[in-house]
């Protein structure tokens, strides 16, 4: 009996043995990608261009690690018919395993998103276990995906990396721009009463200087990526950008603005008085009457005064409550700007037709299909805006009430 | 309770009392010569055999000899009391009828025995007893002389504490139990003396409050120690690998502490401790997992700080377990659970590591182990030649050499310094070892290999038992009113039970008057006094 159990447990334990080291794979022998970019060639098949990390060039200065002396990044491209085929064709250029768990930027050129849509393309990011779907979705605006993952960047030495942190700085700070992941545009695509909507990056510089060590060697980089517009999509195909104030107008709309400034003009001078949001809330509703859409935007902000350029009694309540109407009337042109644009695309990216779905399920059903184009884009559209001056800062009155 | 303690196989006992055949003794002689020459052929003549003859005492109207140890008796007592009175004493009136009658009473000394045969004999002598032969009688008086060099009490170098006594144990085990003694003053706390070693003739001391302490257990543990037949015990550690419960464990079944206040405490909690002469150590047991994170400051300190310390402790124990394998796993199967950043500097230092990282930290774990060793073993004067080379040639040499990545050297010195953190030295072993386990499971299988040796772990700590006692109780079997002292240690006044599986009929600690302090609703709050003032 004792010698049936002993037995028993070799053979387990040998099993364990036989598994080796499943699956086990050492850091050297990884090509970690931080970014993937997709263009399109002239044949119509894919480019996808990987930017891969060189570790010992990053962590600058360590000892025995080879000491940052070359490229952060090195970027090959391989092409095919499908992600899988690029992938796979990428080993004859790359020594190691591509490994994509940390790779958190996606840039689709404009090109093929105008051309092929995203449709195609999503479906093995979406999928593919390593490949994380809270990666950061971006379009190419007016460049190649490729040029913008090629081009090196200062203080972020991976330019994976910069990319995303500039826009979720910017999406934090200025509100021009959102951090869209693959789940949410997988999301909205599935969504039947909301399109997606993109941020897009530009080249600025020439993508030849981006791609040596020269670029960043420079206290300003001639060759950088830089937050340029939203793009908008309709049924998965890009038709159009939202650029400077009409993109912040699409984000209020979102509800996703967390901090931004809003200014006005006063007493002839303009940009004269500044609010500093720091916080607010946009909710949306939509009812269908007889045929017609009607949407509404009811936006509560808070804010701040963040400068004044001219002289202005601050301490008076009706003053304030004047400055108020006025940031409201700025917040309200720069939704119903953002509105216009996508009404004329004809495409919802806000989630007006989810709007509808709530309120009006059975109505719903009928109009899903055409919403976009007999219903959103006729659409009448109600926007409220209401502004409450929290604080006015260090100071009440400016200095500039007493410069004799 | 006839299935508490598992029943032991027949087979030991059978041959165990094979052996235990009752040694036939030869009674002494009545000749004083013929004793004496049995004397010094039995112990080879050795030097240190004292046979002072008395031939003219005036007390025995016969020839008369006393017998000794050197240095194991107190070399004052015999030569100031025991020769002095003896020669100098008056003659005796009458003729006495035994020995008892003739020295009883007349010499100054506290035990005396009437010794017959041969064997109980040589046991006080070799115990540090005077042996008086006289002429004529078939019989032996021993006096007890013990004394000769001793280590004095001393701090215990094991188990520090920064507020608690200052005293530890020393080899002696009278002096051991005294000072328990000192702290129970109480009739109930009741000893029994037995000796183990055929050879060494160790003398062994269980101590338990009666009342307080379960008779089952305190029964168990007198069959346990009744039936070890060996030739030596040198230390507890003999005795306590001979009453475990479970050998095939890297874990101890049995507490161990230099420190007469744990003893103490632990005494009031039910257990038994168990003296062993020539040891500091004294065994506690039953035991539960939970114990070995215990430290005598938890009790002194306010309850805050030493839940907050016994929950850095558990803490302690889990890096010490998993650290290496955690990196190793997270480095060779996880990557994806490491932040990018954090994952390209680890990345960026194992470019020039030729090893896998298993390798590396097996490479890294031994040779710190090694070190270890060294320190312990090494002269104290060259013991910061380790330090020197321990720190410049693994800690910096190795990474420079890319041998190994800073990565690892810092996983293993955090893990190095966990496990000398640990309050107990029976689990900072046995952590050791299973480290290396952990390492091997996480190196074939990743975080899934780890959680399977964490199951294997937890199932067999589960069915481990410390005289009968569930090892992780009071969390598994789950009993709720003795959560207070465990990963938590709650207030005092909180804690009003002893340990369930431990404790006898006497169950409560205190009072049902005790509890939380709380001054009475009237009193306020001292105002300045005035007087003072001035």
């Amino acid at each position: 009996m004792k010698r049936h159990v002993a037995v028993f447990f070799i053979m387990v334990l040998s099993l364990s043995f036989l598994a080796g080291c499943w699956s086990k794979k050492e850091l050297n022998d990884l090509a970690i990608v931080s970014a993937v970019a997709l263009d399109l060639d002239k044949q119509g098949r894919f480019i996808g261009t990987f930017q891969f990390v060189n570790p010992g060039n990053v962590t600058g200065g360590f000892q025995g690690g080879g000491g940052g002396q070359g490229n952060a990044v090195s970027v090959y491209s391989a092409k095919g018919d499908n992600m899988d085929e690029i992938s796979r064709r990428m080993s004859t250029k790359v020594s190691r395993n591509l490994y994509y768990a940390h790779a958190n930027l996606l840039v689709i050129s404009e090109e093929l998103a105008k051309k092929k849509g995203i449709l195609p393309i999503l479906d093995a990011f979406d999928r593919d276990p390593t490949f994380r779907n809270t990666a950061t979705v971006v379009i190419s605006h007016q460049a190649k995906a490729a040029d913008l993952v090629k081009t090196l960047t200062a203080i972020d030495k991976i330019p994976a990396n910069k990319m995303i942190k500039m826009l979720r700085f910017s999406e934090r700070v200025y509100g021009g721009t959102m951090n869209v992941m693959i789940m949410d545009v997988v999301r909205d695509l599935t969504d039947d009463g909301k399109q997606p909507v993109i941020s897009g990056l530009n080249l600025k510089g020439s993508a030849e200087t981006g791609k040596t060590l020269q670029n960043i060697m420079q206290t300003t980089p001639e060759s950088a990526p830089q937050i340029g517009g939203l793009a908008l999509f309709k049924d998965g195909k890009l038709t159009g950008w939202l650029n400077g104030s009409k993109a912040r107008g699409a984000v209020w709309t979102l509800n996703k603005i967390k901090k931004t400034e809003i200014n006005i003009n006063k007493k002839g001078k303009k940009a004269a008085i500044v609010l500093e949001v720091i916080r607010q809330n946009t909710k949306i509703s939509a009812t269908t009457i007889d045929g017609t859409a009607h949407l509404m935007v009811k936006v509560e902000t808070e804010g701040n005064i963040g400068e004044t350029k001219v002289p202005i009694n601050l301490k008076d309540p009706m003053v304030i409550k004047r400055l108020e109407y006025g940031f409201e009337g700025a917040i309200e042109k720069e939704i119903k700007s953002a509105i216009t644009v996508a009404q004329k695309k004809k495409t919802d990216i806000f989630g007006f037709g989810d709007a509808v779905h709530r309120s009006q399920p059975e109505t719903w059903k009928r109009i899903s299909k055409n919403w976009d184009e007999d219903y959103f884009a006729k659409a009448n559209v109600k926007i409220k805006v209401d502004v409450f001056v929290r604080r006015t800062g260090l100071r009440s009155n400016s200095f500039l009430s007493d410069v004799k | 309770m006839p299935s508490f303690f598992k029943k032991k196989s027949q087979k030991g006992k059978k041959t165990a009392e094979k052996q235990k055949k009752p040694a036939v003794s030869s009674p002494l002689s009545e000749v004083l010569e013929e004793n004496l020459a049995v004397i010094t052929s039995k112990t080879g003549n050795s030097t240190d055999i004292i046979i002072r003859r008395l031939k003219h005492s005036p007390r025995f109207k016969t020839e008369s000899a006393i017998v000794y140890l050197k240095g194991l008796t107190d070399t004052q007592t015999v030569q100031e009391i025991l020769i002095e009175s003896l020669m100098k004493s008056d003659p005796v009136e009458q003729e006495p009828s035994s020995m008892q009658e003739m020295v009883e009473g007349y010499l100054p000394l506290g035990i005396m025995e009437s010794l017959k045969d041969w064997e109980t004999l040589f046991q006080a002598l070799m115990s540090g007893h005077t042996i008086i032969f006289v002429d004529g009688f078939s019989e032996a008086m021993s006096t007890s002389t013990e004394g000769g060099e001793q280590r004095s009490i001393e701090e215990p170098s094991t188990q520090r504490a920064i507020r608690g006594s200052r005293e530890g144990f020393t080899e002696s085990i009278e002096t051991n139990i005294s000072m328990v003694r000192r702290i129970i003053q109480n009739p109930t706390l009741w000893t029994e003396t037995m000796t183990i070693g055929r050879v060494t003739k160790t003398k062994v001391t269980i101590m338990y409050i009666k009342g307080i302490a379960r008779d089952d257990i305190i029964e168990e543990l007198r069959n346990r120690l009744k039936k070890i037949d060996i030739d030596s015990v040198l230390e507890s550690g003999y005795i306590e690998q001979y009453i475990e419960d479970q050998s095939l464990t890297v874990f101890p079944t049995l507490y161990h502490s230099e420190r007469p206040d744990v003893v103490a405490g632990n005494l009031l909690e039910g257990r038994f401790a168990l003296f062993v002469n020539g040891s500091p150590f004294v065994l506690l047991g039953p035991v539960v997992f939970i114990q070995f994170f215990q430290s005598i400051e938890d009790y002194t300190e306010r309850f805050y700080i030493s839940t907050a310390l016994r929950l850095l402790r558990v803490l302690i124990f889990f890096i010490s377990l998993i650290g290496p394998a955690t990196y190793i796993a997270a480095t060779t199967f996880h990557q994806e659970m490491i932040p990018t950043q954090l994952l390209v500097a680890i990345a960026a230092q194992r470019e020039s590591v030729p090893f896998p990282s298993f390798v590396e930290a097996i490479i890294m774990e031994v040779t710190f182990e090694i070190l270890r060793e060294a320190g312990i073993r090494m002269p104290k004067a060259i013991g910061s030649a380790i330090s020197i080379v321990g720190a410049l040639v693994i800690g910096q040499a190795a990474v420079q050499a890319g041998v190994v990545s800073a990565a690892m050297v810092i996983i293993v010195a955090i893990t190095a310094i966990a496990s000398f953190a640990t309050p107990s030295f029976g689990i900072a072993i046995s952590t050791r070892l299973l480290r290396f386990l952990f390492m091997i499971s996480a190196a074939t299988f990743g975080f899934y290999g780890m959680i399977l040796g964490f199951i294997i772990l937890v199932v067999h700590l589960c069915g481990l038992r410390s005289f009968g006692v569930p090892y992780m109780s009071p969390l598994a079997p789950f009993v709720p009113a003795d959560i207070n002292d465990t990963v938590i240690r709650g207030p005092l006044w909180a804690d009003r039970k002893r340990p369930s599986f431990m404790s006898g009929q006497n169950q409560l600690r205190q009072g049902e008057e005790t509890g939380r302090p709380e001054p009475d609703k009237s009193r306020q709050m001292v105002t300045k006094n005035e007087g003072d003032a001035q």
